[in-house]
């Protein structure tokens, strides 16, 4: 901690000579005087050595008080980042249910249609292979001038897949917000490994352990976690060497 | 498959309980019921005479695995088909299924055929 370099030149090696040489003597007076002067010496370089540490800190603690970033985050972007998660949670779901909607909407247009054609397409088959009576040929073509008024389904079926396409948005606008985000959790990261350093906290080397009894969800590729299958396939093997 | 058969779908998300339906009534199934956790699910199959139960995992309120251990320990319900549709794929959960007696698990995200085959798969056991 002290810097004892100093203490060995040569005036100290003259003081302690003639320190040595006034106790010979009995020179009570002058060898207080030269101790004094040795004292001295020593406890200037401890005041600086101290008068330097106390300005290291001083400049930590001023250089941490300045940087307000940190409750910046914890003040306003973390909330902001919920809030912006929430509304990805919105728009994802709005748009899922507006295309399921869509969807439902189209299904039973298009089985109307297709059962239609079907027996439209048995009856035609009748008629080319000269199986129809006159009675049964105009019930026919009342079938098919009825089947044309009902294809006015499709142009619904085309705005059902608009309503589809235009839901699409979200991707854009939940991506934008998610990289957002993705930003923000990597500014925290920078900040928390500054505060580990700053305080001196050792690093902690094993990563927690995996909670088995906690539900992982949804797995992401990139993040592996310990004993788990991938797809389908490895549940079914799994599950038929438990004799499934 | 009997398609009149009646189905429960369980789900804490909307969206995937009118996917699984809409496949369901793909297939021909057109006797689904919904509900949106174990809790509320647990009370309609003591009532509803279901079929076959689909239920997610992870749900608030009560699990998937512990609304398939209550139909096992109900003398009414033990026998009811139960297949789980989640996105766990922990093999210590997979295993903890089965051996709670699920009828079959499919993992999330899943394809029309894929569950098309484990209902069969499940009805041919049954017989």
């Amino acid at each position: 901690m002290f810097e004892n370099k100093e203490l060995i030149t040569d005036d100290n090696i003259a003081r302690v000579k003639d320190l040595l040489v006034c106790m010979e003597k009995g020179n009570e007076e002058d060898a207080i005087e030269i101790i004094d002067e040795l004292t001295t010496i020593r406890e200037t370089d401890l005041y600086q050595d101290m008068g330097k540490l106390t300005r290291e800190l001083h400049d930590a603690i001023s250089h941490f008080g300045v940087d307000d970033s940190i409750s910046l985050l914890a003040e306003k972007s973390i909330p902001d980042a919920r809030e912006r998660l929430n509304y990805v949670i919105s728009k994802t779901d709005e748009a899922a249910n507006q295309t399921l909607e869509a969807i439902e909407e189209s299904i039973p247009i298009c089985e109307s249609l297709n059962k239609q054609a079907s027996e439209l397409h048995d009856s035609w088959n009748k008629f080319t292979n000269r199986e129809l009576s006159a009675d049964e040929f105009r019930a026919l073509s009342k079938e098919i001038t009825e089947f044309f008024k009902e294809t006015n389904g499709l142009a619904s079926i085309k705005e059902h897949l608009t309503v589809v396409l235009l839901a699409q948005e979200y991707q854009d606008l939940t991506g934008q917000i998610i990289k957002k985000v993705i930003n923000l959790v990597g500014e925290v990261e920078d900040k928390l490994i500054g505060l580990i350093k700053l305080t001196g906290a050792p690093q902690l080397k094993n990563e927690k352990e995996d909670d088995s009894a906690s539900l992982d969800g949804p797995p992401v590729p990139g993040i592996a976690h310990a004993d788990t299958v991938s797809g389908q396939d490895e549940v079914d093997d799994l599950l038929s060497s438990l004799g499934f | 498959m009997d398609t009149d058969m009646k189905i429960l779908v369980v789900d804490d998300f909307s969206t995937m309980r009118r996917i699984i339906k809409n496949l369901l009534r793909d297939l021909g199934f057109n006797n689904t019921d919904e509900a949106d956790d174990g809790l509320t699910a647990l009370p309609m199959l003591k009532t509803g005479k279901y079929d076959l139960l689909v239920t997610d995992w992870n749900m608030p309120g009560m699990q998937g695995i512990d609304l398939l251990k209550a139909v096992r320990a109900d003398e009414n319900l033990q026998n009811i088909p139960v297949l789980m549709v989640t996105a766990e794929q922990k093999k210590e959960q997979i295993v903890e299924a089965a051996q709670a007696g699920v009828n079959g698990y499919i993992v999330k995200p899943f394809t029309a055929l894929i569950l098309k085959e484990k209902l069969e798969k499940i009805f041919a056991r049954i017989g």
